[in-house]
């Protein structure tokens, strides 16, 4: 049974939506009740993705309202509320009782709300006298966001800010370990298992880890839980593998420019919420949404961009001939005599068109759609030449360094602030060794082009400390060179620089690396110091590691706490693909960034290390 | 604390509220009863202006509104659950027209559904566009909100989409129904090519046209050519002029059925066009419901009220600064 936590979570909003009864099999409302719901921002969020508002009626929702909106009685109607288990949202919700807006109140929050809360919740309509309103109060443990069926992303701002921050407490970091923790149990209630979790030591990882296999213990006590499906004794084999990352594990990936369909759009245009906007070929912005519905983008989403050209050719072409063939068949007929046969055969094929239309419609739309959407990336890449950008971070990974009259070449050259300033880091984390004058000359011509350097200064800072962003590297070059030698038998360096044309999209991933390894459950040096939690064993066997913890798994969730995006994402979906057989992988992070988006938290770090621009004329 | 027993992903905190809820009742009615009117004040609800114009106003919204609205709301009701059982008679007669099979048709059956299903959406017609009457009279009334308005609106438009999908349906069973009769039809003429097989064949060949209105006036002769010519008998010319006869009978009845064929044929082009006329105009009215996100409007609205705010600053300082 493969996880698809798109659909699970669909159907939890589809029984929500049915006031939290069981829904018939043909998925519509058992009564004839119209209702009326009302989410907050978050919740907005959660929604948008998996819900249209044709859906929305087909379950009978009427109308739809933000909780913040000022909103008039509709009386009569049951309102099913979801929303944040927060105060603003506790006090809202007892002004709308108060106020009699409708008749019953179905109150669902997004997890789980404190006792606190609810005693605040029930004081307050006790106080104005509308108790008897509140018919229901659910926790639907439903507070992430579900982009893709394998995608999912907890929607928590700047945590590899605060996780990162020297200025920050012991309280703070507890707090914001909490919230990943309570996140990943919702995405593992709704999914209904109780994984392994295997994370690497130290760092945010481990303290994630351990807490949420604090929770699901604590929870697998009580005696009704949420996890019954399956028995006690379920072997490994049925059960995932929770693999805990830290942004710190693998920096290259969250900075560098790709060249994959999917994660340009996302860096360059800014996908938001499978959202995107963008100039229409005539002016104007366009949005269009781009999500498991668009065939297109699902089985083209990781190709290099060259070939997405290609493909919208060939599909616009396929199209064409499509359309003629309609055309050729019922076109030109007019002048018919009325031979039965003849009129028959002709409505018939009337009909098949007319049928066909719809199909054949939604199909130019697709092209249409990404056509643009080509069209302005293609502008895009051009005007900041970003093929070559991630050519050549692509290659300094690979042969670890560059040449430095090529480096500064590109830093004086085209492209905004954001991917020069992305460069030069990945100049240096690639490189093995900081060689002092040519970082000076990187910085001098960053200055030149008046970028911020706090960014760079931090990363610098950060791997004259820290020796991991190194290793990952050089274990992604060995394993490359190692391949290659294996396959050609010739001298390394030979390989390695005619390797580029081959390994352009090929890179195997640390991430992905490592996360193949715990999946095969092979002796492996790097993974077997992985700590393990099963929140199912008992206690006091927990402390051995027991064989079934390393076996291998059928499937496995990847978390990256710290940020993460779809570069990461599309790489774990080719593992999955190429492994024998093929394994499915939920990828999921605490919020999905763009290039720069996370290079502008590296700024704000090193802002707070008090790294800023050396020499620059505002003081510190 | 009580928990769900099935396989849900969610829990039930009503029974923790009410326990709450209780305790705290318990507590406010023992201690001094001027905390009761305390409550909503202290609550800190940031629109303390609602409360008290909404109390007034409560007392004064007369009943009929909530009756009108409760009438609105049984009518609905009733009329989606009529919908509701028309669909399932629905998918009751397109099983029976589909298992249809040459020798045994049960075309009593299918003939009583289709009128009772005919009735059914006729009166189910009526009744929304009277949904439609009382709303919008509601609606005028100006007793109502605004977003209950575009509640009804929203129900009306819902049902009324409901009904036009299961009029649709009908119309495909329909079609289903006279391309299967087509295809009994020439399967029975590929049994009445040999003649020698069933001489009660040319009788239950003439079976399934008696649904069809044209081709009922071609039964009647039919029957009494055969039944005239097999009455006299003897047997060996007799054999040989039955098997004339039989021939002959074939013959004329497949003129007939040529006949009835045709006309059939003209009659179910017809269906296919009117059907093909259907699907154009359901397209066209259905680009309204094109699929848009929760998201969506909120952009455009924001813009628009933010707009709409600084228009009235501008207007309000000009005011202020005379």
């Amino acid at each position: 049974m493969t996880l698809n936590l798109r659909q699970k979570q669909t159907e939890c909003i589809a029984r929500m939506l049915n006031l939290n009864q069981p829904l018939n099999a043909s998925g519509t409302t058992n009564e004839e009740a119209y209702k009326i719901l009302i989410y907050d921002k978050f919740c907005q969020n959660i929604l948008s993705p998996l819900i249209h508002v044709k859906d929305l009626r087909k379950h009978g929702v009427t109308l739809y309202f933000l909780i913040d909106k000022d909103r008039k009685p509709v009386h009569d109607v049951p309102a099913v509320y979801f929303v944040q288990p927060i105060q603003s949202n506790v006090q809202r919700i007892i002004a709308d009782a108060s106020r009699s807006l409708y008749q019953t109140f179905h109150l669902n929050f997004s997890t789980s709300i404190p006792r606190p809360l609810l005693e605040d919740l029930a004081s307050g309509t006790l106080g104005s006298d509308s108790i008897q309103r509140i018919s229901k109060v659910h926790d639907q443990y439903l507070e992430f966001v579900t982009l893709e069926d394998n995608l999912f992303s907890l929607a928590q701002k700047s945590c590899f800010l605060q996780l990162n921050d020297p200025s920050a407490g012991d309280r703070e970091i507890e707090d914001i370990i909490e919230k990943i923790v309570s996140g990943l149990f919702c995405v593992l209630a709704t999914l209904g298992v109780v994984p392994v979790i295997r994370c690497p030591r130290g760092g945010p990882a481990e303290m994630v880890a351990t807490a949420l296999d604090q929770r699901i213990r604590d929870h697998l006590l009580s005696k009704n839980n949420l996890f019954t499906e399956g028995g006690n004794f379920v072997s490994s084999f049925q059960r995932p593998v929770l693999c805990i990352f830290d942004r710190n594990f693998e920096l290259p990936v969250a900075i560098q420019h790709d060249f994959r369909y999917r994660p340009l759009v996302h860096d360059v245009l800014g996908l938001k919420l499978n959202r995107l906007s963008v100039q229409g070929e005539k002016g104007g912005m366009r949005s269009y949404e781009l999500d498991s519905a668009d065939t297109f983008w699902v089985t083209n989403g990781g190709l290099e961009f060259p070939e997405v050209a290609g493909e919208i050719e060939t599909q616009l072409n396929k199209y064409k001939s499509d359309v003629d063939e309609v055309n050729k068949r019922t076109g030109g007929n007019h002048g018919a005599e009325f031979d039965g046969t003849d009129l028959i055969g002709n409505t018939k094929y009337l009909m098949n068109a007319v049928n066909s239309l719809p199909e054949l419609t939604e199909r130019k739309q697709v092209i249409d759609k990404h056509t643009n959407i080509a069209t302005v990336l293609l502008g895009e890449i051009k005007e900041r030449s970003l093929d070559s950008y991630a050519k050549k971070e692509n290659d300094m990974m690979v042969r670890g360094g560059i040449e430095r009259s090529e480096l500064l070449g590109v830093l004086r050259g085209k492209g905004t602030k954001m991917d020069k300033l992305r460069f030069a880091i990945m100049y240096l984390i690639s490189s093995e060794t900081i060689n002092p004058t040519e970082v000076e000359a990187v910085e001098t011509a960053l200055r030149e082009s008046e970028v911020d350097t706090a960014a760079f200064q931090y990363v610098k800072k950060i791997k004259s400390l820290n020796v991991s962003l190194a290793s990952a590297n050089s274990a992604s070059r060995s394993n490359i060179v190692d391949w290659a030698e294996k396959l050609y038998g010739q001298s390394i360096s030979a390989v390695t620089a005619g390797v580029k044309n081959l390994l352009s999209s090929d890179r195997q991933l640390a991430l992905a690396r490592t996360v193949e390894a715990l999946i095969e459950g092979r002796p492996n040096p790097e993974t077997d110091v992985y700590l393990a939690f099963d929140p199912r064993a008992p206690k006091s066997g927990s402390g051995a590691s027991s064989s079934l913890l390393k076996g291998p798994f059928k499937e496995a969730i990847v978390f990256m706490i710290g940020g993460g995006n779809y570069v990461e994402y599309c790489s774990l979906q080719e593992l999955a693909q190429n492994q024998q057989p093929p394994k499915h992988i939920i990828y999921g992070t605490t919020e999905l960034l763009t290039g720069v988006d996370f290079v502008e938290q590296l700024t704000l770090l090193g802002k707070k290390m008090g790294l800023g621009n050396v020499g620059s004329t505002s003081a510190q | 604390m009580q928990f769900k027993s099935t396989q849900s992903s969610f829990r039930d905190r009503t029974h923790e509220f009410h326990t709450v809820a209780e305790r705290l009742k318990k507590s406010l009615s023992s201690s001094s009863s001027s905390s009761g009117p305390n409550g909503p004040s202290s609550s800190n609800s940031p629109y303390p202006s609602s409360s008290s114009p909404s109390s007034s106003s409560r007392s004064e919204d007369p009943r009929s509104a909530v009756a009108i609205q409760s009438e609105f709301n049984r009518r609905a009701s009733k009329i989606g659950f009529g919908i509701h059982q028309t669909s399932q008679k629905l998918s009751k007669l397109a099983k029976l027209a589909k298992r249809t099979s040459v020798f045994d048709d049960p075309t009593m059956e299918i003939q009583e559904l289709t009128s009772v299903i005919k009735q059914d959406i006729t009166a189910l017609n009526s009744a929304v566009v009277d949904l439609q009457l009382i709303s919008n009279s509601r609606n005028e009334s100006g007793n109502v909100s605004t977003d209950t308005t575009s509640h009804s609106t929203t129900v009306v438009d819902d049902l009324k989409t409901r009904l036009m999908s299961t009029t649709k349906e009908f119309k495909d069973v329909l079609t289903m129904r006279t391309e299967n009769l087509k295809v009994h039809e020439n399967r029975r003429q590929l049994f009445s090519a040999n003649a020698s097989k069933d001489s009660a064949n040319p009788f239950i060949r003439q079976r399934p046209l008696a649904t069809k209105s044209a081709a009922s006036a071609s039964n009647a002769p039919a029957p009494p050519w055969a039944s005239g010519k097999q009455v006299d008998g003897e047997s060996q010319p007799l054999l040989q002029q039955q098997q004339q006869q039989q021939q002959m009978v074939p013959l004329q009845d497949s003129y007939m059925q040529s006949r009835a064929e045709a006309l059939q044929n003209v009659e179910s082009t017809i269906h296919e066009l009117s059907n093909i006329f259907n699907q154009l105009a359901t397209l066209v009215s259905q680009q309204g419901e094109v699929a848009i996100r929760i998201d969506e409007n909120m952009d455009d609205t924001l813009a628009n009220v933010e707009g709409a705010q600084g228009a009235l600053l501008k207007y309000l300082n000009s005011i202020s600064s005379n």
